[in-house]
């Protein structure tokens, strides 16, 4: 009842933006669906415009639906989508008219097409894109290079301003200053808790099953929430709906296929999508021992079938799982995977109003194994996410367009339960269940106001019902229990109800340029506990509760936006200023494992995030790529540490650059290379050491005070197309990683010398020196 | 077949040796701060309290010992104070005063003008069954401590051992957190190679109380396992006034055995 008041009176809040979209003329409606014409993938973010009018135009929805009402006439309807062919179509609009674009994929370089358009806005580039974001399509990015030859799109966001990695074999990245928890992955609008294969080597979406990324670092749409700092929203391939086909590759790690085709009498199409490792299957055969006895591999599995109901109902079913083992000498093993599943329900009300409705499960799990003679422990930890959405888009007349929705998610989190053989040193524990649901209302009006000026403005309402079943502490400031309340099963113990205005401002300032404005604010309910600067999975996914507060962020971001060259060429310039509240820190030997009283060990600071992001991007011709260069401070205050005064965040990075460039030699070679450099994050340096029953122990100084050494590397890659027939292609993928085997920080250790041991020595520990790959692709 | 083995076995070479590992000398600049590290226990003494300053980092592991420091300890339950004497530079030396459990002890140092306390109190004593060795890795012969840890109380342990005689420089804490009433049989770290067969291996079960047990598990983590941790800090001290250190009440229980 709440959600449908809070509804309703989000609705009159904005009922003064929607009177000026009063109707003068007959309006009539053109809508339907944008699709590959060869697979009949849809193409979301394909645009709409008509040569005839000015400033009107539409971007297809996450499904390739696309509504525009315009007044009656004769019009020149032009459908684009970067990499396929523009498409024109005469109308002579006298009623509503439904109509289907079937698209054609440009083969060959990449070309813009030149339309002699007198419209300047031309939606899909960058001066018409809402502000702080990006997208990227599997098609941008077969050919960076990457690491052992896995392309991979979480990987290669990376490169984008703004986003920078955590370093070499390390898990999860940092957008705009953000922790990497603060991240909302999406995949097909199932989250991914951990996006990490092989202790972030490489990440969980297979780039065969995936059709496009989109990124907001800034300027979230009201229908995202629930992470700080950005969302990463993938989906997956639909599938071929015109015919069956296969394909995949063979790479030094790796091996994929993928295998698609119609149903249904083309009435509907599934993929499915496998990749296994098979490193363990190789290091059997070594003659070291510890190799021998290691067992490394992970798998995933990306599944999606959809059925075209009638004309106006599509369903779709997706799932991904995802499995990781790790085994070190026989002794301690660690598995961890994620399974989603999405049921989605597209319908179009009429031709105007399109609705989807999904429900939504995810889990993540991890177990750490350790065995011994005596000693046989399990232990592990659990998220489970049980989440209904449903979204209205209503597109009203050719100027304004409401966005109306609600999702609650049922969140169950098993922090930790350990499992011990008889005769090991611990016992069992199992540490009491969390639950929670997350639920969200929201509101959101796009309004063209001008031909130049775009304002998209919403509000969404999010609350945290802390549930039982539990027992609830409160503790003093020094960690002791000051009362233990038990909470029977469903009972509300707390709620945490928060606004979240977002606002995005879009005004061009000629053909060529534009500058946009965007303020949002960003609520985090589900926080990730991990005090270990090592890649393990191995950390405690926390719902706020009565102890822990929602983390909320305020970001300020202004952009100018220019393109050369007939949309050929995009430089875009961005600053913002971001405040947090509510940042999760921990106490000095804080125990995140089996500890019933977590929230005794932690500590609650403030942070702040700035910087200037600029990008300049070349789309067409034989050569193509992108510079990024991101000048930034992250900074946090966490009282207790550094004397309560802000120090860099451990993901600081002042300068970081990357460059990309791919070159189309010829029909047959495609040549790429990137370049990577980034000022070294901070760290706490020993300052002295101590003697402790006769070892060295160290001193440290102030939390992050020193950084690493910076990071730099360049890659190279190359790619063969050995056969391109109608049957069949296929391609051969060599790539070197760090082709000039710079040492990038791994690891560093302050260590007793093992050659003398009354002296201490610093050991620094650098991945991927120079990694060759090569990689066999084939499609047929 | 032979291609394909030839094949997969370079494969895991290139895994294994991308990765590699060099001394680096990053700089560190050294404060000189104060080191307070004492203990009383069950056992008989003299008991030692070592006052000293951290170094630097790159230097050797010698650090500049403090002299001229006022160091009393006192037994506040038999209400029993004793003045120690520096027997050497910068190690002081108890007299009279005895560790008796359930006895709580209070450290005072006092030196150029400021005063450090600490109270600690000597825990229910919990003896070491034996020390068994677990051979189960080659070159890395581990001592293994036997013991039942008590069901009713709270419990905080350290390991310490001696090779010949000779004290390893390696200790190591356990709490029976997650462990209440389990018979323990503990794995002892030590480095690669440091027992041989034949070598006396004599390990020290030594009881603490959670102040110096907090100390010493942050010590340890900071000693060995520094790489591993997102925010490194100094080990929190159980003495108040400003220094680094630990001052503990203890038990000690210990076992020898012989590497066959």
């Amino acid at each position: 009842m709440l959600k449908i008041n809070c509804l309703i009176i989000l609705s009159a809040l904005l009922l003064p933006g929607l009177s000026l979209a009063q109707q003068t003329k007959n309006h009539y409606s053109v809508s339907g669906t944008i699709k590959d014409k060869a697979t009949g993938e849809t193409l979301p973010g394909a645009t709409v415009s008509f040569l005839q009018l000015s400033g009107v135009g539409v971007s297809a929805n996450s499904y390739g639906f696309y509504s525009v009402s315009i007044p009656e006439g004769s019009y020149t309807l032009v459908a684009t989508y970067t990499g396929y062919r523009t498409d024109t179509l005469h109308i002579n609009l006298k009623g509503n008219l439904q109509h289907n674009i079937n698209l054609e994929a440009a083969s060959g370089q990449l070309k813009e097409v030149k339309i002699s358009s007198s419209s300047s806005s031309r939606s899909g580039n960058v001066l018409t894109a809402p502000p702080g974001v990006q997208k990227l399509t599997v098609n941008d990015i077969k050919n960076v290079p990457v690491l052992l030859g896995e392309k991979d799109i979480l990987k290669t966001i990376q490169l984008l301003p703004g986003i920078v990695a955590a370093g070499d074999g390390k898990a999860g990245f940092s957008v705009r200053g953000g922790d990497a928890d603060q991240n909302l992955i999406l995949l097909d609008e199932a989250t991914v808790y951990n996006a990490s294969h092989l202790l972030g080597f490489f990440s969980v979406f297979n780039s065969d099953a995936i059709k496009d990324i989109q990124i907001y670092k800034a300027g979230m749409p009201a229908d995202y929430g629930g992470r700080l700092s950005s969302v990463e929203d993938i989906h997956m391939n639909d599938g071929n709906n015109q015919k069956f086909g296969a394909n995949g590759g063979i790479g030094l790690i790796a091996s994929r296929l993928t295998v698609e085709g119609p149903l249904f009498d083309h009435k509907g199409s599934f993929t499915v999508s496998g990749r296994r490792t098979y490193v363990d299957l190789f290091t059997g055969l070594a003659s070291d021992t510890t190799i021998k006895k290691t067992k490394i591999y992970f798998y995933d599995i990306n599944l999606k079938g959809n059925y075209q109901v009638d004309k106006n109902d599509r369903v779709f079913l997706s799932g991904y799982f995802g499995k990781d083992y790790l085994q070190l000498k026989q002794d301690n093993g660690i598995d961890y995977g994620n399974s989603t599943g999405t049921l989605r329900w597209n319908h179009i009300f009429n031709n105007s109003l399109f609705s989807n409705t999904s429900l939504i499960y995810n889990n993540f799990n991890y177990n750490t194994h350790f065995q011994s003679s005596t000693n046989n422990i399990t232990v592990g930890s659990a998220i489970t996410d049980y989440h209904l959405k449903q979204d209205f888009n209503y597109y009203l007349n050719s100027t304004n367009k409401l966005d109306i929705g609600l999702e609650s998610i049922y969140h169950v989190t098993q922090p930790g339960a350990a499992t011990t053989s008889q005769t090991s040193n611990y016992n069992s524990v199992v540490l009491q269940k969390k639950y929670s649901l997350e639920s969200a209302v929201y509101v959101s009006h796009e309004w063209t106001a001008t031909d130049k000026l775009k304002l998209t403005y919403g509000l969404r309402i999010s609350d945290l019902a802390v549930l039982g079943p539990g027992n609830f502490y409160t503790y003093d400031p020094n960690g002791n229990t000051l009362s233990n309340t038990y909470y029977s099963g469903g009972k509300v113990v707390k709620s945490y109800i928060n606004p979240e205005p977002r606002i995005a401002l879009n005004y061009q300032l000629d053909d060529s340029s534009a500058v946009k404005l965007s303020y949002d604010r960003n609520v985090q309910n589900i926080h990730l506990l991990n005090n270990s600067s090592a890649t393990s999975p191995t950390n405690v996914y926390l719902p706020s509760t009565n102890v822990v507060k929602p983390e909320i962020a305020d970001q300020v971001s202004m952009g100018y936006y220019r393109t050369f060259h007939q949309n050929g060429i995009e430089f875009s310039s961005e600053i913002y200023y971001k405040s947090l509240q509510n940042q999760i820190d921990y106490k000095n030997g804080a125990n995140l494992v089996g500890n019933e009283n977590i929230e005794a060990d932690l500590l609650f600071g403030t942070g702040r995030a700035y910087g200037w992001e600029t990008y300049l991007k070349k789309k067409y011709g034989k050569l193509t790529g992108w510079v990024s260069y991101t000048l930034s401070k992250a900074e946090r205050k966490i009282p207790g540490i550094n004397n309560s005064t802000y120090y860099p965040s451990s993901q600081d990075q002042t300068h970081h650059l990357s460059i990309v460039g791919m070159y189309q030699a010829s029909k047959k070679w495609t040549f790429s290379a990137d370049f990577v450099y980034s000022t070294g994050t901070p760290v706490t340096y020993p300052n002295g050491k101590l003697s402790v029953d006769g070892s060295p122990v160290y001193a440290y100084g102030d939390r992050n005070s020193q950084r690493l050494s910076a990071y730099n590397r360049l890659d190279l890659g190359a790619t063969l197309y050995v056969k391109k027939t109608r049957k069949i292609e296929s391609s051969w993928n060599f790539s070197i990683y760090n082709v000039y085997g710079q040492s990038n920080p791994y690891t560093i250790i302050f260590q007793t010398d093992p050659n003398n041991m009354n002296k201490t020595q610093v050991q620094q520990t650098s991945l991927f020196k120079m990694v060759p790959s090569v990689t066999y692709n084939f499609k047929f | 077949m032979k291609n394909i083995r030839a094949f997969l076995i370079l494969v895991s070479l290139i895994i294994a040796f991308s990765s590699c590992t060099k001394t680096i000398t990053p700089p560190l600049n050294n404060t000189p701060q104060l080191v307070i590290e004492g203990a009383v226990s069950d056992t008989t003494g003299p008991y030692h309290v070592n006052i000293s300053k951290t170094a630097d980092f790159y230097s050797d592991n010698v650090y500049p010992t403090v002299s001229g420091a006022t160091v009393v300890i006192t037994d506040m339950t038999a209400n029993v104070t004793d003045v120690l004497t520096e027997a050497s530079a910068g190690d002081y030396l108890t007299h009279t005063i005895t560790g008796t459990p359930g006895h709580a002890y209070q450290l005072k140092v006092m030196l150029d003008g400021k005063t450090y306390t600490a109270m600690s109190t000597i825990p229910k004593p919990v003896s070491l069954d034996s020390v068994t060795v677990d051979f189960s890795v080659n070159n890395n012969f581990r001592p293994v401590a036997n013991y039942q840890d008590p069901a009713d109380q709270k419990n905080y342990y350290k390991y310490s051992m001696k090779r010949n005689g000779v004290h390893v420089h390696h200790f190591q804490t356990f709490d029976d957190r997650l462990s209440g009433g389990r018979y323990i049989r503990d794995k002892l770290d030590c480095d690669t190679g440091t027992f041989h067969h034949g070598d006396l291996v004599k390990v020290d079960l030594v009881g603490l109380d959670a102040g110096a047990f907090n100390f010493l598990k942050e010590a340890e983590a900071v000693a060995y396992d520094n790489a591993n941790l997102a925010a490194p800090a100094t080990p929190t001290s159980n003495i108040t006034g400003g220094c680094i250190g630990y001052f503990s009440a203890q038990t000690v229980s210990s076992k020898t055995t012989v590497v066959k």
